[in-house]
């Protein structure tokens, strides 16, 4: 319908019950009028395609258009109502036109149901920049529900918020990216009140088995939503024991006001989420894009978005990043609270965590003030984060914290000032997540060439900047060599999944480490030199950590191990065992890990096996290193030199 | 006070209001979907956020018709939070930080807090310092329900000699 005739109906309707007569109506007939905003409309279509506005990038971003193998274009877009044109998910040109006459019209349009100059506020400011609309010809539409929200957000600057990675949890493994909306006004210490554009799954609040396969495959929607910082800060840095890194990004405020305006449109938008692709490291990527055209940083991730990459690809970006911030997580806080400890100190965190009441001890109260100050703080931090860890339901955590904060605020001074460093750098620092390598070696008297290559992310001699420690998650990780004498190339290893989480504990912490592999790699057994063999391993330990050299982590775990390989008798083995090892940095740039493992397999072809590995990593560069791993099973010796790229 | 409270009782007609209007307006707001999403995801990982949005919002409306008809109870339906329950619904989301801070006598969720209760920050050393001395009877007020633990800050606030100068009321 024309918008200009509902509004001089809904005016006549009125004059009509108010005040005259039945004659004034030939006056509000708007045959004139509508005749105008159909031609004005074609007009401006006809304009619109003169200046191929359809293919400009801004377009292409609002509309989520990517180009197709065939060459067309498709919209990520999956709710139809995100388009005015019923063609609109495939024909930008279409939908362009289809658009601009919508915006002559008062009828309520997409799933937040507003005239589509509302609805799609982005879009109508964009085109009536590029059309220069004429505003008598083209009236504005109010758009109240709008103004509130962004006036709500009182939007001063963006904030890339990246929340590190969390081994429990496969959802969050590779870190996580959201928006935090700077407020005008804003200082370190009220920031947490700022709102966040956040694009997570919809996922039943249940979701366990099913979780990985749908994630990848796209059966969750995805949504943005905008919620306080303070509840994002309070599920990282308390319950998830996450450390948080702030990215501000030199955003001006047209820019900032379309990538607001964007966002409100994508309240209308419902996108499959897919956890490799179209992630949340994706769709933040997308908005950004429209707040700066310039930066096409959606094409840089043409199949996934992993979001240290894209925390990387910020930084390579001159001047988009003004400045770095650090939050740490409540264990970080404990940990290096607890470092910083004498031996006093530190004897009197554990007992006060066990007994609050010596709060109040003459003895303690011999300390200097401050320094029980310090000393209650961080057993408030430590029975905060056990108290969280349980969701609340164990009280007696809370009582205690409460008993230790009395003593506290008895003590009428403010804390030391404390300030806590990281101990992982930032994510920006780190390597590529993808990893092709080249070398060669010898295996027993043969020797080969390999070449191997891994689709992400990091294993445990990997260089450490900017990934969570200790923490190996590899994915799609395949090895090919070439042996000489028997001149024959084969697929030696082949990982789809290989996860390590190794969790030092303590006095005061106490996650278990553990492990979980399949994959093939390449056997000598039997009468086979060169045999494929299906692994599945998965083991549950404890590891420590010492600090002799520069770091080590010691650790020892119980496993379980099936193999499948024609060189068994009955062709599989089925046993458990166990590893015990060391991680060492021993110096900045050079990495040492070294195993030893025994198995027995008392299922399928009765055997056991003895193996011990040594492998060293030597950093060259952020994105490049050298490789030297021993492996030896019985008979079978296996040495190999490789030189690693990161991109 | 007299004053703020009849301030307060308006703020509430208004708010009712528009509760009302837009309760019955579906949840089709730009956002407020995942709004939604947000805080029932967030009941997995700890209960108090949606009880506190729960009480507050009945508290405030009198009525549980808003929370039920939205199924966002704190929340616009643009995905955002209604003014008039900030402070309360910040003060129980955070109180065990908060608690915390006041012990140690300061800290950002004190500060914002602070911010939202109108407290200008050239003021905040003399609002922590108050929340330190007066710790034990604001955490008692605060472990019975977020409101009470507003309540008796506003009035540790009007009873301060420079604090009630200086809060600026929105």
């Amino acid at each position: 319908m024309n918008p200009r005739r509902t509004r001089f109906l809904n005016r006549c309707q009125l004059f009509l019950l108010g005040l005259l007569g039945v004659g004034l109506f030939a006056l509000c007939t708007p045959s004139k009028v509508r005749a105008d905003g159909a031609t004005y409309a074609d007009e401006l279509a006809e304009r619109a395609r003169a200046l191929q506005l359809a293919d400009a990038p801004e377009w292409q971003d609002l509309l989520h258009y990517r180009r197709t193998l065939a060459g067309g274009y498709e919209s990520l877009q999956d709710d139809p109502r995100f388009f005015m044109s019923p063609e609109g998910k495939t024909n930008p040109e279409a939908e362009l036109g289809a658009t601009l006459r919508a915006f002559f019209s008062q009828d309520l349009v997409g799933k937040s149901k507003q005239p589509a100059q509302c609805a799609f506020v982005a879009r109508y400011h964009w085109l009536r920049d590029q059309l220069e609309f004429d505003d008598a010809r083209l009236l504005p539409i109010p758009c109240p529900r709008f103004d509130r929200w962004f006036a709500e957000f009182d939007a001063d600057g963006i904030s890339m918020i990246f929340p590190a990675g969390f081994m429990n949890n496969p959802s969050s493994m590779f870190g996580h990216t959201f928006l935090r909306i700077d407020q005008r006004g804003q200082t370190p210490q009220t920031r947490i009140l700022a709102y966040t554009i956040n694009y997570a799954a919809d996922m039943p609040p249940d979701a366990g088995i099913e979780y990985p396969i749908k994630g990848i495959f796209g059966g969750y929607k995805g949504l943005f939503s905008t919620v306080p910082y303070y509840l994002k800060v309070q599920e990282y840095r308390d319950i998830e024991h996450r450390d948080v890194w702030e990215y501000r990004l030199a955003f001006t405020p047209p820019q900032i006001r379309r990538l607001l305006m964007h966002a409100w449109e994508l309240g209308n938008a419902e996108f499959d989420y897919y956890f490799f692709g179209e992630n949340c490291s994706y769709h933040i990527l997308s908005l950004l894009d429209v707040a700066d055209p310039q930066l096409r940083l959606t094409d840089r991730f043409p199949f996934y978005t992993i979001p240290s990459d894209t925390v990387r690809v910020l930084m390579e970006i001159p001047g988009l990043v003004s400045e770095v911030s650090y939050r740490p997580s409540r264990s970080t806080v404990v940990r290096r609270k607890r470092e910083a400890m004498s031996g006093e100190e530190r004897a009197w965190l554990g007992r006060l965590i066990e007994q609050p009441v010596l709060g109040k001890d003459a003895e303690f109260e011999a300390l200097p003030v401050k320094r029980q100050a310090f000393v209650l703080d961080t057993v408030s931090d430590y029975l905060l984060l056990r108290s969280d860890a349980l969701g609340g339901k164990d009280n007696s955590w809370k009582q205690r914290n409460r008993a230790i904060l009395g003593a506290r605020s008895a003590l009428k001074v403010r804390s030391p000032e404390f300030e806590i460093e990281p101990f992982t750098q930032r994510p920006d620092y780190g390597h590529g997540t993808q990893r092709v390598g080249v070398g060669a070696g010898w295996r027993n008297d043969q020797a080969f060439e390999e070449f191997n290559f891994r689709g992400a992310y990091h294993d445990l001699l990997d260089p450490d900047p900017g990934y969570t420690p200790d923490a190996q998650i590899e994915l799609v990780n395949v090895a090919i060599r070439h042996y000489h004498n028997e001149s024959q190339a084969r697929i030696e290893r082949f990982s789809p999944a290989n996860v390590i989480s190794l969790s030092p504990m303590d006095s005061l912490f106490h996650a278990p480490s553990w492990k979980i592999s399949v994959g093939m790699d390449t056997i000598k057994y039997g009468g086979c030199a060169l045999c494929s063999n299906g692994n599945l391993n998965g083991g549950m330990g404890a590891a420590f950590e010492t600090r002799w050299l520069r770091r080590e982590v010691f650790f020892a775990m119980a496993e379980v191990d099936a193999n499948y390989s024609k060189a068994y008798e009955d062709n599989y083995r089925v046993g458990g065992g166990g590893t015990v090892g060391v991680l060492a940095n021993v110096t900045e740039r050079w990495k040492l890990l070294a195993t030893t493992t025994y198995l027995k397999y008392p299922l399928g072809d009765h055997s056991d096996d003895v193996r011990w590995m040594v492998g060293q990593r030597y950093t060259i560069s952020q994105n490049f290193v050298a490789r030297m791993e021993y492996h030896h099973r019985e008979h079978d010796n296996d040495v190999l030199f490789t030189f690693q790229a990161f991109y | 006070m007299k004053k703020s409270l009849l301030l307060s009782l308006a703020v509430a007609f208004v708010a009712s209001q528009t509760g009302m209007a837009l309760a019955a307006n579906p949840d089709t707001g730009p956002g407020c979907g995942l709004g939604k999403l947000a805080w029932g995801d967030f009941k997995n990982q700890k209960n108090i956020a949606p009880q506190v949005l729960m009480a507050t919002t009945n508290g405030t409306f009198g009525s549980t018709t808003f929370g039920i008809s939205s199924g966002t109870s704190g929340c616009t339906n643009d995905g955002q939070v209604w003014a008039e329950i900030k402070d309360t619904m910040f003060a129980g989301v955070n109180f065990d930080s908060l608690a915390q801070e006041m012990a140690q006598g300061e800290g950002e969720h004190l500060a914002s807090l602070a911010t939202l209760m109108g407290v200008p920050a050239e003021h905040h050393p003399e609002f922590f310092v108050m929340t330190q001395e007066r710790y034990n009877s604001l955490v008692q007020a605060g472990e019975e329900s977020p409101k009470a633990f507003v309540r008796s800050l506003n009035e540790a606030i009007s009873g301060h000699p420079v604090l009630a100068k200086a809060v600026v009321t929105k």
